[in-house]
Parts: C-alpha cells; sequence; structure tokens
C-alpha cells in the first residue's frame, strides 16, 4: 500500500510520449502514406498509386544497383572498421610510452564532421591530388588511379574513408572493454604459460562480447545509412556505380521530385536496417550469453 | 478523474501545436513592408544588384540567402511546401529541372508577372521559357551560350589557333596534346557539366540540320536513338579519343576543371559564359574568348546553344509582395538588368539595357543577333529525368559502364513517360 502510494502517476510520462509521437511518429505515419502516393513535393494534388512505387522498384536497375552497393559498403564497413579497431585497441593498450598520444590520434579522425573528411579525400584522391603525387614521389607511378572516376575502384574508395574515420572509434569501445578485464586474469594466464593468441581468444574475445555488439550494431547501421561520404565524394557516380539507397532517396526526392517513391525507397532501407540490425543483435546476444 | 483530465489537457495543448504549425504553413503572415526576402544562386552578382536596390529604396531592408543550385532547388521545393518560402526567389526557365518556372507555377506556387511592363517586351524565345500557360511567371534578365572558351595567353603561348572547322579541331586536339597541354579541361566528376559538350555539339549537328526538332520529339515523331543526337554522341567521344580532354575527366571536378584552365595547364574549356568571369577570378590579368565549337566543316552550319538563365520569380504567397514587384521590376530595368549581366558576364534580355559585355563574348552576341542559337535542349524536355538519365548515362559512357545507344534509349523512355 505503501509503495502504491509513492508510485508516480502513470500520466507523468504523457508529455514524453506526446512530445515523442509528435516529432517520431506521426511524421512516420505520414511518411508512410506519402510512400502510396504519387506526390512530388511541391503539388498539394497527388493521389494514392496502392502500392504502384514498391512495385516500380522492381523494375528499377539503379534501386537495385543502390541496394547492392549499399549491402556491400555496410558489410565491407562493419568487418574492415572493426577488425582494424580492434587491432588498434590491442595496439593502444599495450605499455608503449606513446599510447596516449596514439590513442588520441587514431580517435582524432572521427571527431571530424563527415562532410569535411569527404571534401578532404574527395581533393586527395584527384588525378592530380596527394595521393596519386605520393605515389609517383616514392617511384610507384604505375599505381596512379583516377580513384574516383573509377567505376571498380570508387566504392572501395568511400568504404576506406569511412574505415579510416572510425576505426578509431571502434578502437575507443574496444578499449573500454579491454581495460574492464582484470589484470589478474591477464596474470593468471601469464602463469599457465598461456599464448598471445589463445590469451586473445579464451580470455580477450569473450570479455570483449558486449563492445563487440555495441560496435557491430554501429557500423552495420551505418553503414547501411552511408550517406554523406558517398554524395560528397562522387555524387552516386561516376554514373551510378557508388549510389547507396540513401543517395537514391536524395536524388529521387530532391533531384526528380519523385517524392513518393523516394519515401517508399525510405520504407525500404528502414526494413533492411531493422531486419539486419535486429538478427545481427539477436545473434550477438546469444553469442555474449554464451560466453558469459 | 484527475488523470483523465490530463491526459484530455495534454492531448488538447499537442492538437492546438500541431494545429498552430498547420496554420503557419498554410497562411501567408503579413509583412511588415520593408524587409525583402530573397533566395538566389546568383552567388557573387546579385550582391551588386540588391546593395543598388536598398541604394534606391531608402528605409528597405533585404535579407539574402545564396546558394548552389542542388541545394537551393531542395531548399525551395520544402520551403515553398512548407509556406516559408522567400518573397523573390531564382527560377529557371522552362521545364526540366526541379526548380524550373513550369514545375513551380503549375502548382500555383509563382505570382502571375504578366502585367508587368517589361513582361511584353521579352522576345518570343524568352517568352516561350518565362512563361506557364500564357501566364509570365519568371523575370529572366539575362542570356547565356554554350562554347569552347579559349585561354587566350595559353592559346598563343602554345603556337596553335582556334580551329574553325571539325577536321581542324580534331587537329588541335591532336597537337596540344603533343605538345603536353590538351585542349580543354573537362571536370565531369560534377555531373552537370557533362551535358556541355554533347549540347555544344547537337545545337549544330541536330539543330543546325533540323531546327524543328523539338516539335518532331514532342509530336512523337522523333526519339533520340534514331536521330542525329547519335552523331553528336559518336562526336563527343572522338573529341575524347583525340585527346581533347586532360586525363581523367571523371575524377576532375568543376572547381578542378576551372584551375586547369585558368593557369594554362590546358588551352581551354567547353563551358558557360558564365565560366569567363570565374576564370578572371583565379586570373584576374587573364582574358578569355569564346567561341562556337565547331561539329562540322562548315562553319555556315554552326549553332550555339543559347538560352535564358535563371531569373527570378515572386512566391505566390510573398509577405512583401508590393516591394517583391519591386525589386523584379528594378531587376529588369536597364540599371539593374545592367548590373546584373555585366557581373554576371551574360548578355541582357532586354536591348535597352546598355550593357558593356565582355569582349570575349562577341562571337555569341554575332550568333544571337544572327539567330543562330537554339535553347539549351533540356529546357523543354517534359520532366527532370530526361536530363538525369543523360547526365548520369554520359558518366557511364565515359567510364564504359554504357554505350551512347543505351543513354539515348534510357533517355527516349523517360521522355515518353514524361510526355
Amino acid at each position: 500500500m505503501q509503495g502504491r502510494r509513492h508510485a508516480p502517476p502513470w500520466w507523468f510520462t504523457l508529455p514524453a510520449l506526446l512530445l515523442f509521437a509528435f516529432v517520431v511518429l506521426l511524421p512516420s505515419a505520414r511518411g508512410l502514406h506519402y510512400a502510396v502516393t504519387d506526390w512530388d513535393g511541391l503539388n498539394p494534388d497527388f493521389t494514392v498509386v496502392g502500392l504502384d512505387n514498391f512495385t516500380a522498384m522492381a523494375d528499377d536497375p539503379d534501386a537495385f544497383g543502390a541496394v547492392r552497393h549499399t549491402l556491400v559498403v555496410a558489410v565491407a564497413i562493419t568487418v574492415l572498421q572493426n577488425g582494424l579497431g580492434l587491432l588498434l585497441a590491442l595496439g593502444v593498450n599495450s605499455a608503449i610510452k606513446s599510447r596516449d598520444v596514439l590513442r588520441v590520434l587514431l580517435f582524432a579522425p572521427a571527431m571530424i564532421a563527415q562532410i569535411v573528411t569527404a571534401y578532404l579525400w574527395r581533393n586527395l584522391l584527384g588525378p592530380d591530388g596527394a595521393v596519386n603525387s605520393a605515389l609517383g614521389a616514392i617511384g610507384l607511378g604505375g599505381l596512379r588511379r583516377d580513384w574516383l572516376g573509377d567505376p571498380d575502384l570508387a566504392l572501395w574508395m568511400i568504404v576506406l574513408v569511412v574505415v579510416w574515420q572510425y576505426a578509431g572509434y571502434s578502437m575507443v569501445i574496444f578499449l573500454a572493454g579491454l581495460q574492464s578485464v582484470p589484470k589478474e586474469i591477464y596474470e593468471a594466464a601469464a602463469i599457465d604459460g598461456t599464448g598471445p593468441v589463445r590469451r586473445f581468444w579464451s580470455i580477450i574475445r569473450p570479455l570483449l562480447a558486449p563492445a563487440l555488439t555495441i560496435n557491430l550494431m554501429l557500423s552495420i547501421i551505418g553503414g547501411l545509412k552511408l550517406f554523406d561520404q558517398v554524395y560528397a565524394m562522387t555524387g552516386g557516380g561516376p554514373g551510378h556505380a557508388t549510389d547507396t539507397i540513401s543517395t537514391l532517396i536524395y536524388k529521387e526526392a530532391f533531384t526528380l521530385g519523385e517524392f513518393g517513391y523516394s519515401i517508399a525507397l525510405a520504407v525500404v532501407l528502414t526494413v533492411i536496417v531493422a531486419v539486419a540490425s535486429g538478427a545481427q543483435y539477436t545473434v550477438l546476444s546469444r553469442g555474449e550469453r554464451a560466453a558469459s | 478523474m484527475k488523470s483523465r483530465t490530463a491526459l484530455i489537457a495534454a492531448f488538447a495543448a499537442v492538437t492546438m501545436t500541431v494545429t498552430a504549425c498547420n496554420g503557419g504553413t498554410n497562411a501567408a503572415a503579413e509583412g511588415d513592408g520593408t524587409t525583402l526576402t530573397i533566395a538566389s544562386v546568383d552567388q557573387g552578382s546579385i550582391e551588386k544588384v540588391v546593395d543598388a536596390f536598398k541604394a534606391a529604396n531608402p528605409g528597405v531592408t533585404v535579407n539574402l540567402t545564396t546558394s548552389g543550385a542542388d541545394q537551393y532547388q531542395q531548399q525551395i521545393r520544402t520551403q515553398l511546401a512548407s509556406g516559408t518560402a522567400p518573397d523573390v526567389m531564382t527560377v529557371w526557365p522552362g521545364n526540366g529541372n526541379p526548380g524550373a518556372t513550369y514545375v513551380i507555377a503549375k502548382p500555383g506556387y509563382l505570382l502571375d508577372l504578366s502585367g508587368q511592363p517589361w513582361a511584353a517586351r521579352l522576345p518570343d524565345a524568352f517568352q516561350r521559357v518565362a512563361q506557364y500557360e500564357g501566364r509570365t511567371y519568371n523575370a529572366v534578365f539575362g542570356l547565356n551560350g554554350i562554347g569552347a572558351v579559349y585561354n587566350d595567353r595559353a592559346l598563343r603561348d602554345s603556337g596553335l589557333t582556334a580551329p574553325g572547322t571539325w577536321t581542324e579541331l580534331l587537329a588541335f586536339c591532336r597537337a596540344a596534346d603533343g605538345r603536353g597541354t590538351p585542349a580543354f579541361a573537362l571536370g565531369i566528376q560534377d555531373n552537370w557539366v557533362t551535358q556541355l559538350v554533347l549540347y555544344a555539339l547537337a545545337a549544330t549537328v541536330v539543330y543546325g540540320a533540323d531546327p524543328g526538332f523539338d516539335a518532331k520529339l514532342q509530336a512523337g515523331r522523333a526519339t533520340f536513338a534514331n536521330s542525329a543526337w547519335t552523331t553528336a554522341m559518336a562526336k563527343y567521344r572522338q573529341l575524347a579519343d583525340a585527346g581533347c580532354f586532360q586525363d581523367n575527366p571523371l575524377g576532375t571536378s568543376y572547381e578542378a576543371s576551372q584551375t586547369l584552365a585558368a593557369t594554362g595547364k590546358t588551352l581551354g574549356i567547353i563551358q558557360g559564359n558564365w565560366i569567363i568571369s570565374l576564370l578572371k577570378r583565379k586570373d584576374p590579368a587573364g582574358t578569355y574568348t569564346m567561341r562556337a565549337l565547331p561539329a562540322t566543316d562548315d562553319p555556315a552550319s554552326f549553332v550555339m546553344p543559347a538560352a535564358a538563365g535563371a531569373g527570378y520569380g515572386v512566391n505566390a504567397k510573398a509577405k512583401n509582395r508590393d516591394l517583391a514587384l519591386r525589386f523584379i521590376t528594378f531587376v529588369m530595368s536597364p540599371e539593374g538588368m545592367k548590373l546584373f549581366t555585366e557581373t554576371q558576364g551574360s548578355l541582357p534580355t532586354l536591348p535597352d539595357a546598355g550593357t558593356a559585355v565582355d569582349p570575349g563574348l562577341a562571337e555569341l552576341q554575332t550568333f544571337v543577333r544572327e539567330d543562330r542559337t537554339v535553347p539549351f535542349m533540356d529546357q523543354l524536355w517534359p520532366n527532370a529525368k530526361v536530363q538525369q538519365t543523360m547526365l548520369s548515362g554520359l558518366q557511364e559512357v565515359f567510364s564504359d559502364q554504357a554505350t551512347p545507344a543505351d543513354v539515348l534509349t534510357d533517355m527516349d523512355t523517360d521522355y515518353k513517360a514524361g510526355s
């Protein structure tokens, strides 16, 4: 009875719930509505076209390409960013003297706005940019390329730039996980004569499971929603060689005035993100439980 | 009971907020009569016009925002749809892009300017793209052309002379390439640039031979894929194969291409006349001459793409409508037009502006005077998709992802879907 008297009234949550409904649920519901219309973003008169926008995607090679690029980019970024992030974390978790400086330097790119780094790398990777100049200067002129103008390379250049920027971010999360491992465990393992590989696999990996879950979730969602770097570095080109679902959504809405179709694409992206992150979370949380 | 009252109160508060927001988007609030809002893409040229307008109208405040075309088109559509658009805004002529006259006038977002004194004086070619269903919505103040813009000093230093025929053009490119200074800078990493060389070639190859081609296209009696557009595409490739452009044009941005042309790393650039003022910013001592890009061996057949540039429209729900109309009148007056076109490097659309045209544009002026021009091809296409397909398609052609025939076929599909 005492507890009941002190429990806050349920309607205390109402302002937050209503705000959430107003700024999130209502626009989302309206978005779903627009996804089944032929709205051009400007004309107040539009008609409901049912699932036409979704069926049109089946005949749209640009949409297929964008989905393929999005999945490739998301997987590549997730694997490379976390692999590199883990290696960096292991490196700067050691007793080397300059580790504090290295931690700051490696984390620094993640603090810069994506659009800034994207324009920076667009210039560095240009035909007369610093990357080609450096290759020429060290006698590797044969490797000079039009890095962002080559449809076979451009998407991978974007992946590398994202990995360069956010590997330090993953590193910090892994580092927090590594530092939560009690020293005594390392000491016990050392006394038992455990090698570094065995130590990593049997001791560090299970204890890093929560950090791995967070990192993988963040990078897969970030990879699936990738926009800024692509738009600033290549604009989705050459042609559509680097278009992701996000850049296609932007182009359909703001360049072509196909808002209905664009929002339908956004719905598809939302479903892909929800399914991918949900599946990943299920698998990883099962792994965490098994490791603990 | 108290809970229910609170719930109702909270619901009412949110409903009122939503209603208030809706009211804000639909209702045009009254302005103060002295503050004009303008959104423009004329970066670097409208500022002088605004200063002159303020000097002529003491007490008037102008809130001006300028931005690049892509960003602007995104922003203005959102502002119009939400009722927050400025009083005066950049509007492109004709159709074919998201900020064009037909696109914005059709749903009723632009004020009818037909009654303005300058509207009836616009030459027919400009009226056609400044009007929607016979009413004028766009104060088109300047005309732009596309051609080969030569860096006079670089050309002189190379010992070469500007080519006068197609055969000479190919020889010129080979000779320039052989000297280590390519003929033209091409920055097609920014995909809107891809169209310019094609338009310069199509003007002569397609429209020089058949001035009524657009009418045939609109009537369904012609297609891109089965027309002289295939020749124009082929000649574009021939230019690339002859070494007319620097290495890696797909990795070269518009900005970088300007640097190449202004610093003499190429002998010129195939662009619109607006490039001259941008090149002069990079090298104030430089002089530049625009010439028609040869597309055949008969110079008498040459036609240049030349058309109305972006103009200004008035928001149908302008807060300060009178002030907006006063600004438009100023832009279209001899004083305003002269100031605008001289700063921008364009030609005036009305004959009495008295603009001192850059000497490098003499040939463009001659072509305009002799009626040997054709509007930019996209201005009368039925939707923005045809142009976008062409732009990305040309990037695909240059990166061997598609053939010119593929691109033209796709353009036909988009044209038919929108007509």
